[in-house]
């Protein structure tokens, strides 16, 4: 079946695609399939508009070793797009089918839409500093970040083909073991409604107590920069924000001796209200924010503290 | 274990360029590095290549000023760097980049390991390990936080998101691994130095056998702009911070978040 492909190991993600399948698919007049490794999932692709339904089985469960018999089915079809969720499992899937089409692909794009005879996108470069928009030819593939679009809606008739692939995926030079969930320390500050954000503008680690006091205050949880985390551990990694951390969009972010280089900026794009407090009056982050403060975070921080709990 | 191999970009260091008023990038004063990423993947090569006392090679692919990242590439205990400078790498998107670098690893092979960044520090595609090792015919390994060889095999832990795997690999495979598998070491003047001795070797784009189709991108650029944010920039900055934080806390109420 030509036309526009979703793949993604998370269903829910596969919905979310699926609404950017389905813009397209009014814009390029075909039909739109989903490639799924969950059969118990297909009717609900259906009911959300999916055409068809194609539930890969194989005998080896990590969906990593899926690439060659997606390629394989997606050749066979001659797709002409091809939309995959933009986890890490699905970019590592999606650059592998890309190479065995012979096929362009672009990652994480935040915008979609079909354009002449290709497609074209929009993602972020140099770190969040700039935004490219390119074409990519057909067949095209693109990944897009999870929660970019939000779920199809249940929709029309229910009515839709469903068809089960058996392919051969097995590996027996790759084995997979110990597959752990990773347990977050606290609340989850991706979908936090304030955050206080703390940056190498803090002396010891011992100072957090202070941040904590300020958080507790404005009902916050506590984020750091990279530095922070993966420098100097003192905070969980899962609790760092930017471009290669978490992206966050609370109501109200305020960072605290953080200089704002834009690979942590690129994570807090989304927030509704941005304070920066920083010594140096230079320093990017206030070019970020809505309102700042120059100055020593040791003197402020308790002022501050002190003002917001009342 | 014989020989391992580890890929790096040669790429504008983003702190240096400046979004102007038009939101083009002005890239007038920006220097050139190794991508921050593929520093790690450098540092895991180099640290394997100790261990096991085996040979660690470079391969690179950029325009013409890749030829510049020689000495610093070398100087991170490399034993030699492939390097290709070549004016195809202007237009190069993921599919371009890694038949070149395929063809160039045919060519010099073949090796146990190759090591490449998760992404690169300007584009971030994340495409290139996974597209190599696809056409090698060998498996990849992305996202590795943790990485040892005993036996002939290779043992990862992975990280994705949700959760860690640990994978296991008999035989040749590609990897890419994540910034916090290490700390990337800082040359010192010795390492500098005694990276003016060791062997580089240039590759020409036209030796690597490839047909015009496989050098012709499918992802072509048609603007980059600076991504600016529109933010209030309401900035307190008197000498008393009593007055500052004030200031701040009645705009905060303003907003209703307070
Ligand atoms: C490829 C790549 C990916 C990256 N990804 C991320 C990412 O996802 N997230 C991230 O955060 N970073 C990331 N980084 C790192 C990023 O570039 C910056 O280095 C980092 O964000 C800086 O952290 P910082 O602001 O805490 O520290 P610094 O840049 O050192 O800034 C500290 C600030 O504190 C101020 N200060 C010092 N003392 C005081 C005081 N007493 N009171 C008030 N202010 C004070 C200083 O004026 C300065 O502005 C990445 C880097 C690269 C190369």
């Amino acid at each position: 079946m030509p036309g526009i492909w979703i793949y993604s190991e998370d269903s829910a993600v596969a919905r979310q695609l699926l609404t950017a399948g389905l813009e397209l698919k009014n814009a390029m007049k075909q039909p739109v399939a989903v490639l799924t490794l969950s059969g118990e999932e297909a009717q609900t692709f259906i009911d959300a508009g999916a055409d068809k339904v194609y539930v890969v089985k194989g005998s080896n469960p990590w969906p990593e070793s899926y690439a060659n018999a997606v390629a394989d089915l997606l050749t066979k079809e001659q797709a002409g797009v091809l939309l995959v969720g933009g986890t890490m499992r699905g970019k590592d899937l999606a650059a592998k089918v890309a190479a065995s089409l012979k096929a362009g692909l672009v990652t994480d794009a935040l915008r979609v839409a079909c354009a002449g005879d290709g497609i074209e996108t929009t993602r972020l470069v140099y770190g969040g500093l700039a935004v490219r928009t390119e074409t990519v030819t057909l067949p095209a593939l693109v990944t897009i970040p999870p929660r970019t679009f939000a779920e199809a809606a249940v929709q029309g008739t229910g009515q839709g083909e469903v068809v089960i692939v058996e392919v051969a995926n097995d590996d027996n030079r790759v084995s997979v073991t110990n597959v752990c969930p990773i347990v977050r320390q606290g609340a989850d500050i991706a979908a936090a409604d304030r955050i206080v954000c703390v940056g190498r503008g803090l002396s010891k680690k011992e100072d957090l107590t202070m941040v904590e006091a300020l958080a507790a205050a404005v009902g916050a949880e506590i984020g750091c920069t990279r530095g922070i985390s993966e420098d100097y551990r003192w905070l969980p990694n899962d609790r760092y924000i930017g471009i290669s951390g978490q992206k966050v969009k609370p109501e109200l972010y305020i960072g605290l001796g953080i200089s704002g280089q834009v690979q942590h900026v690129a994570g807090i794009r989304d927030a509704k209200v941005i304070v920066a407090v920083d010594s140096n009056e230079k320093a990017p982050i206030f070019e970020a924010a809505d309102y700042g403060i120059v100055g020593d975070l040791y003197e402020v921080v308790p002022l501050l503290t002190k003002a917001m709990q009342k | 274990m014989q020989k391992l191999l580890v890929c790096y970009k040669w790429v504008l260091d983003e702190q240096d360029i400046k979004v102007t008023g038009d939101l083009s990038l002005d890239t007038g004063r920006a220097k050139y590095k190794i991508s921050d990423y593929d520093k790690n993947a450098v540092e895991a090569g180099v640290l394997l290549g100790e261990q096991h006392g085996v040979s660690v090679e470079a391969l690179t692919f950029g325009t013409a000023a890749v030829k510049q990242s020689l000495k610093d590439a070398l100087s991170r205990g490399l034993d030699k760097v492939y390097w290709i400078g070549d004016a195809a790498a202007e237009q190069a998107d993921a599919f371009v980049t890694a038949n070149i670098l395929a063809g160039a690893i045919k060519k010099a092979g073949p090796y146990d390991l190759i090591l490449c960044g998760e992404g690169s520090a300007d584009s971030y595609s994340q495409q290139t390990a996974p597209r190599l090792a696809t056409l090698l015919g060998i498996p990849a390994i992305t996202f590795v936080r943790q990485l040892s060889v005993a036996d002939g095999r290779v043992t990862a832990i992975r990280k994705l998101g949700d959760c860690t795997e640990e994978v296991t690999v008999t035989g040749p495979a590609v990897i890419s691994v994540l910034p916090e598998i290490n700390k990337p070491r800082i040359p010192g003047l010795k390492q500098v130095m005694a990276a003016a001795k060791k062997p580089s070797e240039e590759v020409k784009v036209a030796d690597l056998g490839l047909a015009a189709g496989e050098l012709a991108p499918k992802v072509r650029s048609l603007s980059v702009k600076g991504y600016v944010m529109d933010r209030k920039k309401v900035i307190f900055k008197e000498a008393n911070q009593a007055d500052n934080v004030a200031k701040l806390v009645a705009s905060l109420a303003q907003e209703g978040l307070c």
